[in-house]
């Protein structure tokens, strides 16, 4: 009986991982790998846009904006940071997709998760 | 104390008291209201401090971003984060029906102060922090306004009292001073009344005198001299006046009266009628019987015309006297009832009349009724 309920949840585990796969991938391919590599945390680009922009709702809008036209005058990053690393290209994904992509890095990053009471 | 002392006393003293209870009031209600506010202020700058200290620590917590995040929340306060949206992110309570356009508000007994955080600190953009509202210096503050009313009351009615006291001194002494004379003029006429009413009937008892009319007019002018004195020593001892009160046969006392009358009522050749039940019997001082009968009788008299009407009715409910006189103008009915006071300044007398009566019903529950017609006539009720 024990090993068929663990087994249930094994599968259980496994189609979720796979129902957000795409998304998770598109961050890991697009995203994350390059920021690693670069050594610029996402944390802290997140943590810039929710300190000058407040909501997700926003947010989403100027980071669509932003990779669509990744230009200085389109980021969130100081002038000085573009010394170091030059503008990407545009970026290579429809709206929809993209716009799933975003929501998913924000949903990572929400600080609603991660706020506890004493 | 005198009733017209005590009347203008009371009058003072209304007029001064409710003008210093209301100067009061409003001074109360000022500094109840000033007080109440610094009290308010004073707790809306503990909702800021602590709102300054969490705004503080927010932005630690956002520089940090070690999870997990921990909200600042220290009793008794409550707080919220909210995006520019308005949107709740966090808070150790959630309130309901923010009043978003107001800094500082009262609400359910909570005290709520909008902060607003710039820049947005893990996305805040206000901080709503909130507090239970502090009643008891309210309480104290109620409580030292009613007491100060009170004291302040209770020595400006002091005060009042002595003022008041002050302020009818001199119609006091002018009174006492009229009373006095009043006394003594009365206490001089005595003798020389008895002497001229005792020779009158010895005349015209012993002698067959001619001057028979003359000798009428002058007991009229006698008896007229002699009530007002028996009048005004009424009023004068009426205070200290010991009463017997008896079983007074009032139908036999208006017999003697109307007799004691007679000769006025024959020269001013009254028509009498009069309708009085017999053996009508009333508990009362036969004093004060006689000079309420007495001044009914003699303004019926007094201000009827010549060849007029004089009806007297007793019956056991009560005395009605009615003449074919001057009449009374509508507005003068209440102010003759007053000492001094006369409608009608053609006839003699000092206007103490309808006051004796007035005094004597009061003092017995009698019921007092004044129906006149002017130029036509007038009705004296008086019911027991």
């Amino acid at each position: 009986m024990v090993r068929v309920f663990l087994i249930l949840i094994m599968f259980i585990g496994y189609l979720e991982s796979e129902a957000l796969a795409p998304n998770s991938i598109n961050i890991e391919k697009n995203c994350i790998a390059c920021h690693t590599k670069q050594k610029i945390p996402s944390e802290l680009i997140y943590r810039r846009y929710l300190t000058k922009y407040s909501t997700h709702k926003t947010i989403r809008k100027v980071i669509f904006n932003y990779l669509k036209n990744p230009t200085k005058e389109n980021s969130i990053m100081p002038k000085q940071f573009f010394l170091k690393f030059p503008p990407k290209e545009p970026i290579d994904m429809n709206d929809t997709a993209l716009i799933k992509t975003i929501d998913t890095y924000l949903d990572y990053f929400d600080i609603k998760r991660k706020l506890v009471l004493p | 104390m005198l009733h017209s002392e005590r009347r203008s006393l009371f009058r003072f003293l209304a007029i001064y008291l409710s003008s210093t209870f209301l100067l009061f009031s409003l001074a109360t209600v000022i500094f109840y209201s000033f007080q109440k506010h610094q009290i308010v202020d004073k707790q809306n700058n503990m909702l800021q401090e602590e709102a300054v200290k969490i705004a503080e620590s927010l932005r630690q917590i956002h520089q940090e971003f070690t999870e997990p995040l921990i909200y600042p929340y220290h009793k008794p306060f409550d707080s919220a984060i909210y995006n520019l949206d308005k949107e709740y992110i966090f808070g150790s309570f959630r309130p309901q029906h923010i009043l978003w356009s107001r800094e500082y508000y009262l609400k359910d007994k909570r005290l709520v102060y909008i902060h607003l955080l710039q820049p947005y600190y893990l996305g805040a953009s206000y901080l709503v922090v909130a507090k239970d509202i502090n009643s008891k210096p309210f309480d104290d503050l109620f409580k030292i306004s009613i007491v100060f009313l009170l004291v302040a009351g209770f020595l400006f009615t002091l005060l009042g009292f002595f003022l008041g006291k002050l302020f009818v001194q001199p119609m006091k002494e002018s009174m006492e001073s009229m009373n006095r004379f009043i006394e003594d003029t009365t206490h001089e006429f005595n003798t020389p009344i008895s002497t001229i009413l005792t020779n009158i009937e010895l005349l015209d008892a012993i002698y067959d005198c001619e001057g028979k009319e003359e000798m009428k007019r002058i007991e009229i002018a006698s008896k007229t001299l002699s009530r007002l004195y028996e009048d005004l020593s009424y009023l004068k001892l009426n205070h200290n006046y010991h009463r017997e009160i008896e079983e007074l046969n009032m139908s036999k006392l208006l017999y003697e009266r109307i007799e004691y009358f007679n000769t006025l009522i024959e020269a001013k050749n009254l028509k009498l009628v009069f309708e009085i039940e017999d053996d009508i019997i009333l508990d009362i001082d036969k004093n004060d019987a006689i000079r309420m009968v007495d001044n009914l009788l003699s303004n019926a008299i007094k201000y009827n015309k010549k060849d007029g009407m004089l009806s007297v009715v007793l019956e056991s409910g009560g005395l009605s006297i009615k003449d074919s006189g001057v009449g009374i103008k509508k507005e003068d009915i209440f102010l003759i009832q007053g000492r001094f006071q006369r409608a009608n300044k053609s006839e003699g007398g000092f206007g103490i009349g309808l006051d004796i009566v007035g005094q004597v019903v009061k003092r017995y529950g009698f019921n007092f009724k004044i129906i006149s017609i002017y130029k036509e006539s007038t009705e004296v009720t008086i019911r027991w």
